[in-house]
């Protein structure tokens, strides 16, 4: 369907990209705004006092702009750019958490957590000794959650809105609106969620929210952090140097406004401008036709996997209330040695914990292989993993 | 499809020296060798590649400082359990300090495949977990990934 926007598919005509979930691939339009930049702007920005370093500017705070529209942010402001969303889970944790947490407060995460947000926490723990609860999950993934998980003791909670091992989209409103009443923040790892749902940061009303834009069609490098202003404005910054501060002497200094206070030194400035070509591709497909296609394709690959007796799907079972994620194991044969087998035949698929070990414990599984789909895979795909996945079976029996 | 070698798939669906439980207190004894206070040791080491899930133990039994007895157990894709597996033959009867000089590039060798950087440390798990059996039992610096310049 949309195959021709990116240059990879022209490159390996026999590409099955199911790899998505890692990173996506990338379209034309990003790879010449990178160009384009480079080309015609370069400069650093806030800087310098040429008209280079307007134009770069320019671009840079544009896409500031487009993020803030993207996810329904009341301002420019309330968006922070990172590396990625591991730093900008780790900015909150920091700055957030080493302020206003204290030995023996608890925050509240759950077992499908992302290694990006569980390590940030324990290393919290470690430092200052807060208590990490988790929430429960149950057997195809969705989290369990009655309101009794949530006490006057929980003062942060932190939690991501797709499972990137499993593909179940949690339900957050209830957890969200509870945290609330007790007085806790709450953040959302959007990282999966952001790439194929819409999000209206208003109506959730989560108090921070991260991504990466690799996974959004956008370059590597760049991440975002949301946060509301009377939030981030209450906290100090998390790096120190340049473009941070308002002003510097020899036994103080002075941190500058949001957001520039969380964005020391100079940035991915063509990967940042860069993403708003990503962002612009994506708003004019738009996400019901996403969605359509994810779904249809979802549906596809379910009815499709299900029929091969020696696997066993992981996580949520049919096409609601997740994304197009795919976790399986097959009997007998280890997952790398799946990928390994479908890689031959020019598929990518991954094959791990996914960054979520101490699910996979839980689960009592050493791995899984992960098939994920983006809205540019076609049904051809599913089938040319069905057929590789046959193979490989074959192979080893 | 060809994913592997044909010793490799032999090696991972009928190992020699692969025993079914992880922990050295399963050790089968076939060979037996009559335990003597002096010229006796046992060594074992768990090792995990924690990127993949795979995990590999080995247990080793020297009698007069060779090694009499090699046993490993674990989970894995087929290049890690069939290079552990293929390890029993290479140190059969070396003593701890020629299994400390064994080279990935001999391990690859045996294994008689191209070794992809990315199954690189499925190909030396088990020797990983051999050497740091050895260093372990002598109270000496562990090896990590690091030390195979992977
Ligand atoms: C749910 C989730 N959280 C966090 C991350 C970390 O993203 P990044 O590596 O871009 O910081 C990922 C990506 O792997 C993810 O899927």
């Amino acid at each position: 369907m949309n195959k021709s926007d990116f240059s990879i598919f022209a490159q390996h005509p026999q590409l099955v990209y199911l790899d998505s979930a890692a990173t996506s691939q990338k379209p034309k339009v990003v790879l010449e705004a990178i160009q384009k930049y480079y080309t015609e702007m370069n400069a650093n920005i806030h800087r310098s006092a040429h008209f280079l370093a307007e134009s770069a500017t320019i671009a840079y705070e544009a896409t500031r702009k487009t993020v803030a529209n993207f996810i329904k942010a009341k301002h420019k402001h309330e968006i922070i750019f990172t590396r990625n969303a591991t730093e900008a889970i780790n900015l909150v944790a920091r700055s957030w958490g080493e302020t206003f947490l204290k030995a023996g407060d608890e925050i509240l995460l759950s077992k499908l957590e992302h290694h990006s947000n569980l390590v940030p926490w324990l290393q919290l723990k470690e430092k200052i000794g807060i208590k990490i609860k988790y929430l429960d999950i149950d057997e195809v993934g969705q989290l369990i959650f009655d309101g009794s998980q949530i006490t006057e003791k929980t003062k942060f909670v932190s939690l991501t809105g797709m499972s990137n091992s499993l593909g179940a989209i949690t339900n957050l409103k209830p957890i969200i609106k509870r945290a609330h009443e007790v007085g806790a923040k709450v953040m959302i790892d959007a990282c999966q969620l952001a790439v194929h749902s819409p999000i209206d940061i208003q109506e959730l009303d989560a108090d921070f929210l991260a991504f990466s834009a690799h996974k959004l069609y956008g370059p590597t490098g760049v991440g975002v952090l949301y946060g509301k202003a009377e939030l981030l404005e209450k906290m100090p910054p998390f790096l120190g140097g340049g473009e941070m501060i308002q002003q510097v002497f020899e036994d103080h200094f002075v941190a500058g406004d949001i957001p520039n206070k969380f964005e020391a030194g100079t940035p991915n400035i063509a990967g940042v401008v860069a993403f708003k070509a990503a962002l612009d591709y994506v708003n004019q497909i738009g996400f019901e036709t996403i969605q359509k296609q994810e779904t249809s394709l979802s549906e596809y690959a379910l009815e499709k996997l299900k029929t091969l007796p020696y696997l066993t799907l992981i996580g949520p079972q049919e096409v609601e209330n997740r994304g197009s994620i795919t976790s399986f194991t097959m009997d007998k044969v280890h997952p790398h040695d799946i990928a390994e087998g479908l890689s031959q035949k020019q598929i990518c698929i991954r094959a791990g914990h996914h960054c979520t070990q101490p699910l996979m414990d839980y689960w009592k599984l050493p791995a899984t292989a992960r098939a994920s789909f983006a809205f540019y895979n076609e049904k051809e795909d599913v089938d040319r993993l069905v057929e590789g996945l046959e193979e490989v079976y074959q192979y080893f029996s | 499809m060809d994913i592997y070698a044909q010793n490799i798939l032999d090696r991972y669906k009928k190992p020699f020296y692969k025993s079914l439980e992880l922990g050295v207190g399963s050790l089968k004894r076939d060979k037996d060798p009559q335990p003597q206070a002096d010229s006796y040791q046992l060594a074992k080491r768990k090792e995990a590649n924690h990127s993949c899930g795979d995990v590999v133990e080995v247990g080793l039994e020297f009698q007069d400082e060779k090694l009499k007895q090699y046993q490993f157990s674990g989970n894995g894709c087929a290049i890690s359990m069939a290079a552990s597996d293929m390890l029993g033959d290479l140190t059969e009867d070396m003593t701890a300090d020629e299994i400390l000089a064994i080279t990935k590039e001999e391990i690859y060798e045996i294994l008689g495949i191209e070794i992809s950087i990315r199954r690189s440390k499925c190909a030396l798990l088990g020797l990983l977990a051999l050497q740091n059996a050895i260093l372990e039992s002598r109270d000496e610096k562990l090896r990590g990934w690091k030390d195979y310049h992977i």
